[in-house]
Order: C-alpha cells, then sequence, then structure tokens
C-alpha cells in the first residue's frame, strides 16, 4: 500500500500556488494536511501527478475575528478546537469538528482540507452549510467569494477550479437570539457519519424561531439543506416544532444505502436526529 | 474395518491420566502470581524485533498481484512492461514457480472429507478477490507496487458463487472444477434418541443463525522474509507466525529441502490469534523466489492484503432445533452447521476448524440427553477461512445461546433460570457429544457473575428505565472452552490426530537456566510465566530462568501457540522435564555434600541439607560442576543437568460466563454498551494479571464480531470491507470498561491443574452483547436475533420489524 | 505575481529531508512519495514506530511532531522537513523506563506490543495537555490508537496510573524549587 510516484512542490505563496495550479492544469492536487488524500494515494485510487503542498504558506494558518470570523484554510482542526476565539464565534465548529478523525488525524488534518475535500458523510461541510458559511477561493486571477450553498458539487468535487485554492472560510456574525444543534450517528467514534445533521437558529424574544438552517450529511452526495423543515419551524418554539421538522426531513431526503445501513436507516434517523437536535437546540445559546 | 469415524474418536488411549508433577503446586512461590512481564522493557522502549524490523543485505521487496474477481479465468499474463521498470528484478508465475515448488494437499482425515490438491500459486484461474496471481520483486516495495500495475492480465470473468446454501445444490456453478462439487466434507453424528426425544417432548423449538465472517486482524500484518543461501542450500526464513516449526515442516517438502536445513525465525509478533497459525502461501513463495532469484527477499503484507486476501473465520449459517419438557428442562438438540468456506481449504486446518468443534460443543453446559449434528463445508469464491480465537465455537456459541434466550422468551423463564436449571453439575462430566469435561464451576460462575453485577436489582432498574422510555438490556452468556489443543481435545472436536510438545530444561554451567518450548510467545506473556512455572518445578529463583520459544533452530521441536494451549502442554512439560532436572541438581549436590538425596532441599536456587543450614551450595557452584566438576560429580550418572520431555495433555475444559450490559437509542439504533462482567474458571492460575489480559482482550474481540466487524461481499463477489474504514476494530470509546473475576477449580486431570484459556471471551462475549440487545428490545414484541453483526441499522430493522408486526 | 521561473518546480526527484529526531539532528533521502513512517522505520532505522495499517486508522504509526500526536503512514517525509520529532526510542532514559512506561508494564498495558510505541506517544501527548485525564478523556483521546490485544483495559489503567506518577514527580520537582 504505496503510494504511485508522484512530482512535488512546496509552495511559497498563494499566487504561486494558484500558478503552479494553472499549470499542471488537473494533474495536480493541493496537499495541505493529506489525511484524506495520502490514504486514497496509497491505495492507489488517486494518482496525481503533481501535488502542491500549500501547508507552508505564511498566513493561511490564521484565524481572525473582526465582525466576521476568517479561518484559514491550513488552519489545523486540532488549533480550531483550540481556539477561543472560534468557540465564542462559532460553538458548533469545535464541537463538530471533534468528531471527525482522531486526535492523531486533527493534529494535521486543515479545516481547509475537510471542506475542500467534500466527502458528504464528513462532519463540516454541513456545518458549514447550516452556518451559511462563505468559501474564499484564490485563482491566478484574485481572488472570489463562493456561497456554501454553491460550493459542493457532488462526492468529493467542489466549485473550485483546477486552477483555485481554497484559501480561507468566513462566517458572518449573528443577527439575533442564535442557537445551535449538531447529533450524529456513527458506527464508532471518529467514523464518518451514517448520518448527521447540523442546525442552526434564531429566536425572537418569546423564543420563537425567526430563521432555522438545516443541514445533514450523509444522506446525499453533498450535504443538504431541508428548506421545507426549516420553513416550517418559523414562528413556533423550537420544541414546539422540532417533531414536525422530523418528519419533514425523513419524508424528504433520498439518501443512498451502503453495507453500513440501509436507505430506510438512514432515512428514519435523519428525521430522529433532526427532532432531537431541535429539542436540544434551545440549551445550546452561541452564535450559529 | 467400518466403524464410523465418530466412534473411533475418543477412544482414551492416549490420555495421560497421572499427573508426574504432582508436587509442584506444593512448593510454589511464582505460580499464581501477578508476576510483571518480563519482555515489556524491549516493547515499551521499540527494541521489539518484529519480522518488518529486519533487514537483510541485497534484499529485495516483494509485491504480489492479487485477483480484482471473485472468479476469473486467466487468459494470458503479460510482463514485459512491468520488467521494463526501472528497478525492478523479476515478475514470478505460476510457471516459473512449477519447477521449484510443489503444491498444498489439504485435507483432515476423515472419509466424509475431501482432498484439495492445488499449486500454491495458481496464475490460471482466479477464485477470490485477493488471490495472488503473479509476485513482483523490486528494489523498494514502492517500485514492486509500480511493477505490479505495470503487469498486463487478460481476465475473464466467470461467474461467482456467493450463496453458500446455493453452493451445496447439484446445479451450482463449481469453484474448483477438479472436485466435482462445492461441498468439501459432510459429516453426520448422532448420539442418544433424538428422534424420541422431539417426538415426545412438550415444546419443539427452532432457529436459523447467519453469523457474520469476521478476522483476527493482528495489528501487525504477517511478513515473511525468505535468505536461501544457493551455495550452502540453506534457507532461513522470517515469519509473523505462531508456529515456527509446523512452517518448516509443511513447507519444506514443497520446497524441496530437508528441515535440518531450514530454519523459522519468528521473533516477534504483532498478534497472531489463530489467523498466524496456519501455513499461508506466500510462506512458500516467498522462499521460493528467493531460491529463483538468488536474493534474500522480504514481503510486508499491507492491510488490504491482511483484510482481503490473508484468512477469514467464522462464517457460518446453523439451523437448530432444540426438544424441551414442560417445565423449560432440555432433552435433546439438533444442529446443522454450514460453514462458509473461501475458494479452498486453508492450510492445514481447513474451514472444519469452525464447523466440527460449533457442532462438537452443541450441549455446551447443558445437560441433554441426545444430540444430533451435521456439518456441511461449502466452497465459495471468497477468501479461504480457517481458525480465529474461540474458532467454531464462537459462532456455535452465539447461536445456541441467543436462542436459549428465544426459548426462555417464550417460554416466560428468566434467562439466568433457564440456564441454572439445565446446567451440568460442577463436577466432571462427559457431555453427550463425549466431550471429558475435567470438573468446573459451570453453574457457579453463572451465579457469580449474577451477583457481580446486582441482577435482581439491575432488572428492577431495568423496569424503571423503561418507564422512562430507556431501552436497558442484559445478555447472558456462560461458557465452556475446550482448551490446550493436544490429541485429545483435538478428537474430541473431530480431528483425528496424534502429535505433542515438549520442552528442553537445562542449567547453563554458570546455574541459570534455559528454557525452550516450541510453543510460540506472540503476546501471551510465556517468557514470564512459562519462566514462573520452571521456577517453581526447580525451586530456583525467576530471574535465573530464561525462556526461548520463537526461533526453530534454538528451541525444542513443538507444534506453536493456538487454540489455548501453551500454558497446559508447555507448561506440562516443562514440569516434568524440570522435575527430572531438579532430582539431578538433588542427585549431584547431595554427592558433593556428602548427604543422601533425600536430605537435600532445593529452593530459591540453593541446594541445601536439611536441619543443616550452613551446608549448602548455589545453583552457580552446581551449574559449573556439571559441566567441569571432574571427579566431584555423581560417578556413572550422565553429568548434564538437561532434560526434554514432551506431553500430550488429556482434554481440559475452562468455563465461565460473561454478562453484557446494553442501552439501545431505539430512535437511532445505538448501542450503548455499557459494561461487562466475567467471572471465568481456568483451573491453576499461573499469573492473574495475564488471566485478566487476556480474558478482556478476547472479550473485545467477541465485541467486535458481534456489533462492528464484517467481511462484507456483495452478491456480485466483490470485497466490500477493503480498508479499516469498512472493517470497523473496535476501540477505547466502544469497548467499556470489564470487570473479571475468577473461580479456580483445578482440573484433575493436567499437570499442575492447569487449563488452558484466552478464547472464551471471543467465543461467549458476542452472544452476551446481541442478548443484551434482546433483551433491550423484548418490550417491543417477540425479538429474535438471527445474525451477526448487529449495528445500528439492524437494531432500526428490529425494531420496524416488531412494530410491524404488532 | 510570480511567475513560473521564478517558483520552485515540481519534481519527483529524491530530496535530503532534515528533521530533529528526540533532540537530534538526523537526515536522509526520500523520494517524494516516501511516507513518513517507512523514512523513520527503513531510511533511519529507529524501527520502533510501527505500520499497521498505513491508511491512518489504527495509530500504530503514531509519533509526535513538534509536539503534536501525528500518524506517520499518511504524512510524506518531505512534509516533515524541518521538524522536530519524537518517536518511542526517545523515551527512556539511558536505559531507566520513563514514569508512562513503567505504568504500561506495572498495569499490563500491552501484550504484543506493536500498538505500545504508538499508544506510548499518545498517552504522554495527552498528558501534557490534560495531566489529570477521567477514564472518558482518556478514551476519547485514545481512540484512534487501536489495541487488538489488551481490550484497552490495561490501556486505560496504565494512563491513569501514569497520571499519578508524573504528578508525584510534578509535585515533588515543585516542592524542591
Amino acid at each position: 500500500m504505496k503510494p504511485a510516484a508522484f512530482k512535488y512542490v512546496r509552495a511559497a505563496t498563494v499566487p504561486e500556488a494558484a500558478s503552479l495550479l494553472a499549470e499542471y492544469g488537473d494533474e495536480a492536487k493541493v496537499l495541505a494536511g493529506g489525511q484524506s488524500l495520502i490514504p486514497m494515494m496509497s491505495m492507489r485510487l488517486a494518482r496525481p501527478e503533481v501535488l502542491v503542498d500549500i501547508a507552508r504558506i505564511p498566513g493561511l494558518n490564521e484565524i481572525e475575528a473582526n465582525g466576521v470570523l476568517t479561518i484559514g484554510a491550513t488552519t489545523t482542526q486540532s488549533a480550531v478546537i483550540r481556539s477561543d476565539v472560534v468557540s465564542a464565534f462559532a460553538p458548533i465548529i469545535g464541537v463538530a469538528l471533534g468528531h471527525v478523525g482522531h486526535v492523531g488525524n486533527r493534529s494535521r488534518g486543515t479545516f481547509g482540507g475537510t471542506v475542500a475535500h467534500a466527502d458528504p458523510a464528513s462532519e463540516m461541510p454541513a456545518v458549514l452549510l447550516a452556518l451559511d458559511a462563505e468559501i474564499i477561493a484564490t485563482g491566478p486571477s484574485g481572488q472570489r467569494t463562493i456561497a456554501v450553498e454553491d460550493f459542493f458539487v457532488t462526492t468529493f468535487e467542489t466549485a473550485l477550479a483546477d486552477d483555485e485554492v481554497l484559501t480561507s472560510i468566513r462566517l458572518l456574525a449573528p443577527t439575533g437570539n442564535a442557537c445551535w444543534s449538531f447529533n450524529e450517528v456513527a458506527r464508532r467514534h471518529g467514523d464518518y457519519a451514517l448520518v448527521g445533521v447540523a442546525a442552526t437558529a434564531e429566536l425572537d424574544g418569546a423564543g420563537k424561531v425567526t430563521k432555522a438552517r438545516i443541514a445533514l450529511s450523509g444522506v446525499s452526495d453533498t450535504p443538504v439543506r431541508v428548506k421545507e423543515a426549516e420553513e416550517s419551524l418559523i414562528g413556533k418554539t423550537l420544541s414546539d416544532g422540532a417533531k414536525v421538522a422530523g418528519e419533514i426531513v425523513s419524508s424528504s431526503i433520498d439518501p443512498p444505502g451502503d453495507f453500513h445501513a440501509t436507505k430506510q436507516y438512514r432515512i428514519e434517523v435523519a428525521g430522529a436526529i433532526v427532532t432531537r437536535a431541535l429539542n436540544e437546540m434551545a440549551d445550546q445559546k452561541g452564535t450559529r | 474395518m467400518s466403524t464410523t469415524p465418530t466412534e473411533s474418536l475418543n477412544t482414551g488411549l492416549n490420555i495421560q491420566t497421572m499427573a508426574e508433577a504432582d508436587d509442584v503446586l506444593g512448593r510454589r512461590k511464582y505460580i499464581g502470581m501477578s508476576v510483571l512481564r518480563t519482555e515489556d522493557p524491549v516493547f515499551l522502549t521499540g527494541r521489539g524485533k518484529y519480522t518488518d524490523d529486519v533487514h537483510l543485505p541485497g534484499m529485495l521487496h516483494a509485491a504480489f498481484l492479487r485477483s480484482p474477481y471473485p472468479h476469473a479465468k486467466i487468459l494470458s499474463i503479460d510482463k514485459t512492461r512491468a520488467l521494463a521498470l526501472d528497478g525492478v528484478h523479476a515478475v514470478y508465475t505460476e510457471a516459473d514457480f512449477e519447477p521449484i515448488l510443489g503444491h498444498f494437499v489439504t485435507t483432515v482425515h476423515r472419509e466424509e472429507v475431501l482432498t484439495v490438491d492445488r499449486p500454491i500459486m495458481d496464475s490460471t484461474v482466479a477464485r477470490y478477490v485477493g488471490q495472488p496471481i503473479a509476485v513482483v520483486l523490486a528494489d523498494s516495495r514502492y517500485l514492486a507496487e509500480d511493477g505490479v500495475d505495470l503487469i498486463d492480465i487478460q481476465w475473464e470473468p466467470l461467474e461467482p458463487v456467493m450463496d453458500a446454501e446455493k453452493a451445496l445444490e447439484p446445479d451450482s456453478t463449481l469453484v474448483r472444477e477438479d472436485l466435482g462439487t462445492n461441498n468439501f466434507a459432510h459429516i453426520e453424528f448422532q448420539r442418544g434418541d433424538t428422534e424420541g426425544l422431539f417426538e415426545g417432548a412438550a415444546h419443539v423449538f427452532s432457529k436459523r443463525f447467519h453469523h457474520g465472517r469476521f478476522m483476527a486482524a493482528p495489528l501487525e500484518p504477517r511478513g515473511v522474509i525468505a535468505d536461501w543461501d544457493v551455495a550452502s542450500d540453506e534457507l532461513v526464513v522470517w515469519s509473523s507466525t505462531q508456529i515456527p516449526h509446523l512452517i518448516r515442516t509443511f513447507t519444506a517438502g514443497p520446497l524441496g529441502i530437508a528441515e535440518s536445513k531450514m530454519r523459522v525465525i519468528a521473533d516477534h509478533v504483532g498478534g497472531g490469534f489463530g489467523m498466524k497459525a496456519h501455513v499461508f502461501d506466500e510462506e512458500a513463495l516467498i522462499p521460493a523466489s528467493s531460491k529463483l532469484s538468488g536474493k534474500p527477499i522480504k514481503w510486508i503484507e499491507d492491510r488490504y492484503e491482511n483484510l482481503a486476501a490473508s484468512l477469514h473465520s467464522k462464517e457460518m449459517i446453523i439451523y437448530l432445533e432444540a426438544a424441551v419438557d414442560k417445565d423449560g428442562k432440555f432433552l435433546a438438540f439438533k444442529g446443522h452447521y454450514i460453514g462458509v468456506g473461501g475458494a479452498w481449504p486453508a492450510h492445514p486446518w481447513t474451514s472444519l476448524i469452525d464447523t466440527l468443534p460449533a457442532a462438537s460443543l452443541l450441549p455446551s453446559i447443558y445437560d441433554i440427553q441426545a444430540v444430533s449434528t451435521q456439518i456441511d463445508a461449502p466452497l465459495t469464491n471468497r477468501c479461504p477461512s480457517g481458525a480465529y480465537r474461540g474458532v467454531g465455537w464462537t459462532p456455535g456459541h452465539v447461536a445456541r445461546e441467543t436462542f436459549i434466550d428465544d426459548i426462555a422468551r417464550e417460554m416466560e423463564i428468566d434467562p439466568a433460570e433457564i440456564r441454572l436449571m439445565n446446567s451440568i453439575p460442577d463436577e466432571p462430566f462427559v457431555s453427550v457429544t463425549g466431550m471429558k469435561y475435567d470438573g468446573g464451576s459451570y453453574s457457579a460462575s453463572l451465579r457469580k457473575t449474577l451477583e457481580m453485577i446486582d441482577y435482581e436489582g439491575l432488572r428492577k432498574k431495568q423496569a424503571e428505565l423503561l418507564k422512562e422510555g430507556r431501552y436497558l438490556g442484559i445478555g447472558i452468556s456462560p461458557y465452556v472452552e475446550p482448551t490446550a489443543w493436544g490429541s485429545e481435545v483435538a478428537k474430541a472436536n473431530g480431528f483425528a490426530a496424534e502429535f505433542f510438545d515438549a520442552a528442553n530444561v537445562t542449567v547453563e554451567p554458570d546455574g541459570s537456566i534455559t528454557v525452550t518450548t516450541g510453543c510460540h510467545n506472540h503476546g501471551q506473556a510465556h517468557y514470564t510465566t512459562l519462566a514462573q512455572v520452571a521456577a517453581d518445578t526447580l525451586g530456583v529463583s525467576f530471574e535465573s530462568i530464561r525462556v526461548i520459544e520463537n526461533d526453530s533452530s534454538q528451541a525444542v521441536y513443538g507444534t506453536g501457540t493456538y487454540a489455548s494451549r501453551t500454558a497446559v502442554v508447555a507448561g506440562g512439560a516443562i514440569m516434568r522435564a524440570g522435575k527430572e532436572v531438579r532430582e539431578k541438581i538433588i542427585r549431584l549436590a547431595a554427592h558433593a555434600m556428602e548427604v543422601s538425596p533425600e536430605d537435600v532441599d532445593l529452593a530459591d536456587g540453593i541446594a541445601s541439607v536439611k536441619g543443616v543450614p550452613d551446608k549448602s551450595m548455589t545453583m552457580a557452584e552446581l551449574g559449573f560442576m556439571s559441566y567441569y566438576g571432574g571427579s566431584s560429580r555423581v560417578p556413572g550418572v550422565e553429568p548434564a543437568l538437561t532434560s526434554t520431555r514432551s506431553y500430550d495433555p488429556p482434554e481440559t475444559y475452562s468455563n465461565g460466563t460473561i454478562i453484557a450490559i446494553v442501552e439501545v437509542d431505539v430512535e437511532t439504533g445505538f448501542v450503548d454498551l455499557q459494561h461487562i462482567a466475567c467471572c471465568e474458571d481456568c483451573g491453576t492460575m499461573l499469573n492473574p494479571m495475564v488471566v485478566d489480559g487476556q480474558m478482556v482482550g478476547a472479550i473485545s474481540h467477541g465485541i467486535g464480531g458481534a456489533m462492528y466487524e464484517d467481511l462484507a461481499y456483495a452478491d456480485n463477489g466483490q470485497f466490500l470491507s477493503a480498508s479499516l474504514m469498512d472493517y470497523l476494530y473496535p476501540s477505547t470509546t466502544e469497548v467499556p470498561h470489564m470487570e473479571i473475576s475468577h473461580i479456580e477449580t483445578p482440573s484433575v486431570v493436567t499437570e499442575g491443574g492447569i487449563k488452558g484459556m484466552g478464547e472464551s471471551g471471543n467465543i461467549a462475549a458476542g452472544a452476551a452483547c446481541i442478548n443484551a440487545i434482546a433483551d433491550a428490545l423484548s418490550s417491543f414484541g417477540k425479538i429474535e436475533i438471527n445474525k451477526t453483526p448487529i449495528g445500528p441499522s439492524d437494531v432500526m430493522d428490529l425494531i420496524r420489524g416488531l412494530r410491524g408486526a404488532k | 505575481m510570480s511567475t513560473n521561473d521564478q517558483s520552485a518546480a515540481a519534481t519527483a526527484e529524491e530530496r535530503i529531508v532534515r528533521i530533529t529526531v528526540n533532540g537530534t539532528a538526523m537526515s536522509g533521502i526520500a523520494e517524494p512519495r516516501l511516507l513518513l513512517h517507512d523514512f523513520l522505520r527503513h531510511e533511519l532505522e529507529l524501527t520502533g514506530t510501527h505500520a499497521g495499517c498505513e491508511h491512518g486508522v489504527c495509530g500504530a504509526c503514531t509519533i509526535r511532531l513538534n509536539g503534536e500526536v501525528v500518524r506517520s503512514c499518511i504524512m510524506f517525509a518531505v512534509q516533515a522537513d524541518g521538524a522536530s520529532i519524537e518517536t518511542v526510542e526517545g523515551m527512556a532514559n539511558n536505559g531507566v523506563l520513563h514514569p508512562i512506561q513503567v505504568a504500561f508494564q506495572e498495569e499490563h498495558g500491552l501484550q504484543c506490543g506493536f500498538c505500545t510505541p504508538g499508544m506510548l506517544m499518545a498517552t504522554q501527548t495527552l498528558l501534557e495537555e490534560n495531566p489529570d485525564p477521567s477514564e472518558d478523556e482518556i478514551r476519547e483521546y485514545l481512540s484512534g490508537n487501536i489495541c487488538r490485544c489488551t481490550g484497552y483495559v490495561g490501556i486505560v489503567a496504565s494512563v491513569k496510573s501514569a497520571a499519578k506518577k508524573l504528578s508525584v514527580i510534578q509535585s515533588n520537582a515543585n516542592g524542591k524549587a
């Protein structure tokens, strides 16, 4: 189980990385923490000709909160979990990251990597969808902002162009009385979820939902929002709306089945954990 | 002569009921103590020497091209592009090996069993995903894998045989055309009036159980290094094996080399669990590659190879029937065991290592009057299957014990009560299949485990929690473990064999002691526990003993470590040899101190004259005297203080009970395994710390098999569990805290009263988990779990089924 | 913007990788695809670090890299250039076992020994980050390190015991200071 040969280059700057990616086109892959890419290469399921290592580009691993929260792409997942800034701004991120692999993966695995890898069963894509995040990508012609809704195309495929580097993830500050919840079922702790939910809501003074986002992992080829379920919550307290929202989720998703869990399982349990997440949500204040 | 095979077994001819070394326990100082492991510092400091840690000058690295198809004809193999790659030295297929390598011929010596004779590398037909088709030798493993990618093969896919029951039908596609059938063996066994008891029974129950396919998956995969010196025609093989001497015996023939010129080293082995007690194709192919290339060759199995193409175990479809009287007393059992075999029988045990033991242990601790069993052994296009910790006792046990819970629920009898009322007495007992239990705590261990968890209190708590919508479950699983695989216990399990193991005990010139056995140490702490036995047997200090096992040229011949045998077999052989050496030491000391041997005591390495404390000699003095003492040695007596003795013990069985406590989340199907309690009885314990370690380790395997680990194939034969992302080892967060207690009922037949142990956790824990899950869900309706493993999706299927049935 | 000729070139050439291992500066040759565990084991001949799965699941290859727990089987040696690495070989001091190693022996935290180097590296890091972990915290932290022998009972006990030993050493050191 050894990778095929490839050409390696360590980029010193983002423009250099982008220009290398432009040079090699779809033969090149970005290497950051490598926690998903390297196993696939060792199994020879991935055979990039060129790896552009962005892990040491200065400034790409910084976390800033300045009205908006910006997490640099190569910030390790461990560093994000340890960050007081992140946990103050969006506690759901650290909680959900605790389910991404194990400590020995998170020490190398990057925040940008777990997003750009676009595994529909992984936690962070669903969390960012629930948080209405923005993905910042940099290519040879400069930077652009991609709404999270538009970012995930299909399994392992994103809206990033071949010559673009995901450079940071940006979150807007919450606008109201916000709360959040994260829930998943995995075969074992640290495994990809059979099905998972990340949800956020804003409440009015009476505790009624004014805005909600419910995002699921493990039920499609991308993380998915269930807008009908979100809308069903508007004007209700979370506990009043939780059951119906869960039922809507179950009736509106079309998940895959595999030998770890049937399609029917994912349909039922997605609804159940959405209801559970919404019931737990009122106690989990904090931003989104 | 036409005796039925079952009657020719268990003749008792080989039983050695007279323990020779019965005085050892009377002077024990170390046996029974939790002596810390002397092997640990080596591992703790990273100085272990596992197979991949060995590097030889000029060594090439091997990688195998393995079949991606479950069943395919190979039309052509073109090595050109691979051989053209810089760094690739050779590509070998069956045709290259044919002139220098014989076949593996595999069978079990019973008239019902077929024989499979096959080339060790078959490059013409692929019969399972992962079968080796060609091997590439290169300067590095990286380059060898590059070479594999460049071999051009034309495949013609054939229909795979995946359904084991359909494989038995006469019109099935054949896995092996040369056999003319897919059924490697059909064996029947009958004792007592089964039919009469079933006809007269108040209740008859039946169950079909499909036990899952899982495997040892030791953390260190396999690995073989071979260095065939073509000048001296001597072969040294390093292999990650549990059976170095058997590797030599089984491969020397096909390799065409004398065993005396072949040395097998298995220095440190990162777990075996029975898997590495087989003779694998690679263990012949790598030495043959060394011979062909004239270079030392290293092959280190990767995890894909380990999962897809080493050895699978335990998959079985089991049909059980029970005749039960009106009070819940078991009268007779029937069992049909269909072992889901692979493309060929694993060498040398075959897939019957699962089905025969499963059938033989059907009665377990239950006092029944009659039994009839049937075994079928279909080949399928899967990885070969064979022995893994607990062998077929595991699936047999899970099926039986879940069945008993089904019966208890149906008859509204408490699952502990139905077991206690049917249990055999705690005295020696011959089971209806003929197993000679040597006394134990068959019901006492169950009672003690119930006390450990406060069974009655827990049942009340369970009822309270149910009112809150919480689903607690308690699963009970009492077991008997056949141990100390030697001639007798092998025959009790349907394998006709006569063999022995030996130990050598030698006093060195400085008085230190070297003990060797052929029972390989790969984590079981033999260098500690067998030193405890030797020290107590001889009457010397523990620190003066060195145990050597892991090199066929250093250790006395033996068949290796597997099947919970070493404590009994090697321990017994050491006791016998040690007793002789002790007598020689005492005779020498008596002669030197001019007293009679009866007046000399030997303790703590000092031979002293009884009643004359200042008249004594040390082991250093005696050792030197034995080698160089000239005329001060005993005249006319062989001077060496050494003895080699063998031991082939009678049947001996450990026993105990495992209870699992779970809480099931009925909305997600998630099972929280909260606690495991166990009371075990392995007779005389050599080292309780090591016993506990074996117990909890094996229990974690049982948990894996029941809830996580599944070697799954798609219907089209593709292998789905090809990485550790899909083959799920339980980790710290899945295995709960466990509490282990002991009852010590020494064997009445073995040296020292020692019984084997180490497998029962994997035999019995799975049933405890499954019974606990069923118990937790029993309020939903008439639950019956009939497969393993059970994951969250299966739990939801069960709940959905029960809700639908209402 | 940099132009291509100013950029580093992407090559498959072997290169020298320099790392500090257990406090000693070391270097070796690595082509880009050489995995860090192979570099440590076969290039630097530090065979204490093991490879159990080579796809980042089992934890046998766990080392400490710049003080953090890292799986050396899913990292290329070239990525580690310049890093400070600790392996099991650096734990004992002139043959005197580290208190964590002593705890593993006393509490039967190992059997076959194959997972042990990785377990020790993870345990050391855990106890630096959290000197008095609860059982749940220990189990959560070590969940990426598979042991096939012990059922984790001895390992959890070893970590608890090691925490006690280290806290006694720490408080003795504080007392003297």
